[in-house]
């Protein structure tokens, strides 16, 4: 009889231990997670063959998944076939011949630029992508990447500021959206659609800059605007629900406080009965 | 109300109900220095019953299926009318369990309530403990978010270091090589079936136990008790004591709102202290996330393992604790149970206490 309650409670034990167990292992599964073939060759290597790795990690490109074979093309799971034409393998692009290079993702934006000013000057000293978003390092595109510094290689401020100054608004508001939705997300509201749909509007209001034509962000910006103010819309009678539940949860929690405390104030009558009795 | 007065008539001749409704309520006299802690096995028992209500609540919407699992949780969440409060109630409930709990296991510690003849009392209390922790374990997989994937990889993956079945405990943990459908299933069967119906049969034996064995006196005052230690059953009368009802159960009542003022102040205002942000992205077997730390009653275990050299060094030390703990009734005998007059356990206790809590913080930061 003994041995089987000493059994049920190592068993017991075993579960809770086993439960418990999780986070360090969970390191050792971090750490041992499936490299492509490019990134562990090209991540061990010192100076300009290792450099991309380090300036990937931190990009926004690693940050959504889009790894060194994506853009390159070969094969990330052999070694021997890595960098074979036959795999696909593109190596890195002319100067030039960057904007198609992008531009086979970034298809809306490659064909604005190359209709722009910046596009025609392609191979004249104007600027292609990398210019401004840099490579392997690619940050989210920001009206930042729109400064005195930045374009003053090239040209003056003037222009450029003008069409900042006619995007910030609306890019204003579009980063408002996504951090109200992910506060939304945060508790649980599914914001994928709007998500969605914020994105979409992102990109394509971030390839009217790539036109460089102030009149036509200008023209453009009153569409952006209303798609975005129907976005807007929807959180705010999100918000409008979820500050209802609050004050509903407000009650409820005020109801119980004061049932419990309506519960006190009748045991310590009962105390006194009890005292008295107990005399 | 006549027609009513009519069926409880109809019932008491035949099952003498009126008689057993005294004996447990008016009739039954609880120790006259029963205080606010005996409350938290009511406090449980109305926690474990929203866990059931919620948890068949969940049941009508929820897809046990890789596929769909996660859209319908955010199905539950967004479109299921009051859903998403079901859904707290239920996943903040089951963190005021373990809370309760730990509360009720180190009240009935530090009032030695689990020296003979309270034994089974105490084993089936720590086993409810134990398959409380379980039950948490098992819903984490359910919504197959990441969170979910992972910490059910890790968590099975620790079954590996057993010697000699380690590989075969996995398999059987998972049903497949690695987390998937399978594993999915069992970890289902065994959370909305198997555990509620263990843990039902446990609760009515550990209640059957308190009410058989009578209430211990809690060892303060004038009224303080010995662990008794005699060879033959006894139930321990207390026949200057309180009316279980209405005069006790008004104390249990005021806990139980305060209990549930907190679990429904967190719903409606801070359900994210629970559901961290790895819980709301879907499962991904092909991305690990960077870093995953147990919920918060598994930090002191977590700290631990990683304080030692090998896992099945770190697994053995916390068997041997918890085996220690189960089994404490048979080591400490002594019929002392006043805490002022057990000055080496009480240092034990306090500082066993702190030292989890430390652990604890140490395994959040580390």
């Amino acid at each position: 009889m003994m041995s089987i309650k000493k059994s049920a409670v190592l068993f017991a034990g075993l579960l809770l231990a086993l439960a418990t167990a999780l986070p360090v292992l969970a390191e050792e599964s971090a750490s041992a997670a499936p490299q492509t073939v490019c990134l562990q060759c090209h991540g061990s290597q010192p100076g300009r063959l290792g450099e991309p790795v380090k300036l990937w990690h931190d990009s926004v490109h690693a940050a959504n998944g889009i790894s060194c074979h994506d853009c390159h093309g070969g094969d990330p799971t052999d070694f021997a076939m890595a960098m074979s034409p036959e795999r696909g393998f593109l190596g890195a692009p002319e100067a030039n011949a960057i904007p198609e290079f992008c531009g086979r993702c970034h298809i809306g934006v490659k064909e604005d630029y190359l209709a722009s000013k910046h596009g025609q000057a392609l191979g004249k000293g104007g600027p292609q992508c990398v210019t401004c978003h840099s490579n392997h390092a690619v940050q989210r595109a920001s009206l930042d990447l729109i400064n005195e510094k930045s374009c003053t290689r090239c040209h003056t401020f003037a222009r450029a500021a003008e069409i900042k100054q006619a995007l910030s608004a609306t890019d204003g508001l579009i980063a408002e959206l996504e951090s109200e939705m992910a506060k939304l997300h945060r508790v649980g509201i599914s914001v994928k659609a709007m998500q969605g749909e914020v994105f979409d509007l992102r990109n394509n209001f971030h390839r009217l800059f790539h036109t460089v034509d102030v009149e036509q962000v200008r023209k453009e910006t009153d569409t952006f605007q209303t798609s975005l103010g129907a976005v807007k819309a929807k959180i705010a009678g999100i918000n409008t629900e979820l500050g209802e539940r609050k004050m509903w949860g407000g009650v409820a929690v005020a109801l119980l406080v004061f049932a419990g405390l309506l519960f006190v104030l009748i045991r310590r009558s009962y105390h006194e009965e009890e005292d008295h009795s107990g005399e | 109300m006549q027609i009513v007065k009519r069926v409880i008539d109809w019932v008491d001749v035949r099952l003498g109900v009126r008689e057993l409704v005294e004996e447990n309520t008016t009739g039954y006299l609880v120790p006259r220095n029963v205080n606010a802690w005996y409350s938290l096995g009511t406090v449980l028992l109305t926690l474990f019953a929203i866990q059931f209500l919620t948890g068949i609540l969940l049941l009508m919407y929820y897809i046990p299926d890789t596929e769909k699992a996660f859209t319908s949780v955010e199905r539950i969440m967004n479109d299921v009318p009051y859903g998403w409060l079901f859904r707290y109630l239920h996943a903040i409930g089951s963190n005021m369990i373990v809370v309760a709990l730990l509360l009720h296991m180190f009240s009935v510690l530090f009032m030695g309530s689990y020296k003979k003849p309270r034994e089974l009392t105490w084993l089936s209390g720590f086993t409810i403990f134990n398959l409380g922790l379980v039950l948490c374990l098992t819903g984490y997989l359910l919504p197959w978010s990441q969170l979910s994937f992972w910490a059910t990889t890790v968590a099975t993956d620790a079954a590996g270091a057993v010697p000699v079945i380690g590989a075969k405990l996995v398999e059987l943990l998972r049903g497949s090589p690695s987390v998937g459908a399978q594993t999915l299933g069992r970890f289902f069967a065994l959370h909305v079936m198997a555990l509620p119906l263990v843990l039902l049969g446990l609760i009515g034996f550990h209640l059957f136990c308190v009410r058989r064995i009578g209430i211990s006196t809690a060892p303060f005052g004038k009224d303080a008790r010995p662990a008794r230690t005699g060879e033959k059953f006894e139930h321990e009368l207390h026949p200057n004591g309180i009316p279980f009802f209405p005069n006790y159960t008004m104390e249990e009542g005021a806990i139980v709102c305060f209990f549930l003022a907190a679990l429904v102040a967190v719903a409606f205002f801070a359900p994210q202290l629970f559901i961290p942000p790895d819980a709301l992205v879907p499962a991904d077997p092909y991305n690990t996330p960077e870093h995953i730390k147990p919920e918060w009653y598994f930090l002191w275990a977590y700290q631990t393992l990683k304080i030692f050299p090998s896992k099945l060094l770190g697994l053995g030390v916390q068997v041997a604790m918890m085996t220690f703990l189960a089994l404490l009734p048979f080591i400490d005998r002594s019929e002392e149970r006043r805490p002022a007059k057990r000055p080496l356990f009480v240092t034990c206790y306090v500082l066993g206490i702190l030292l989890i809590i430390a652990i604890s913080i140490w395994g959040h930061y580390s």
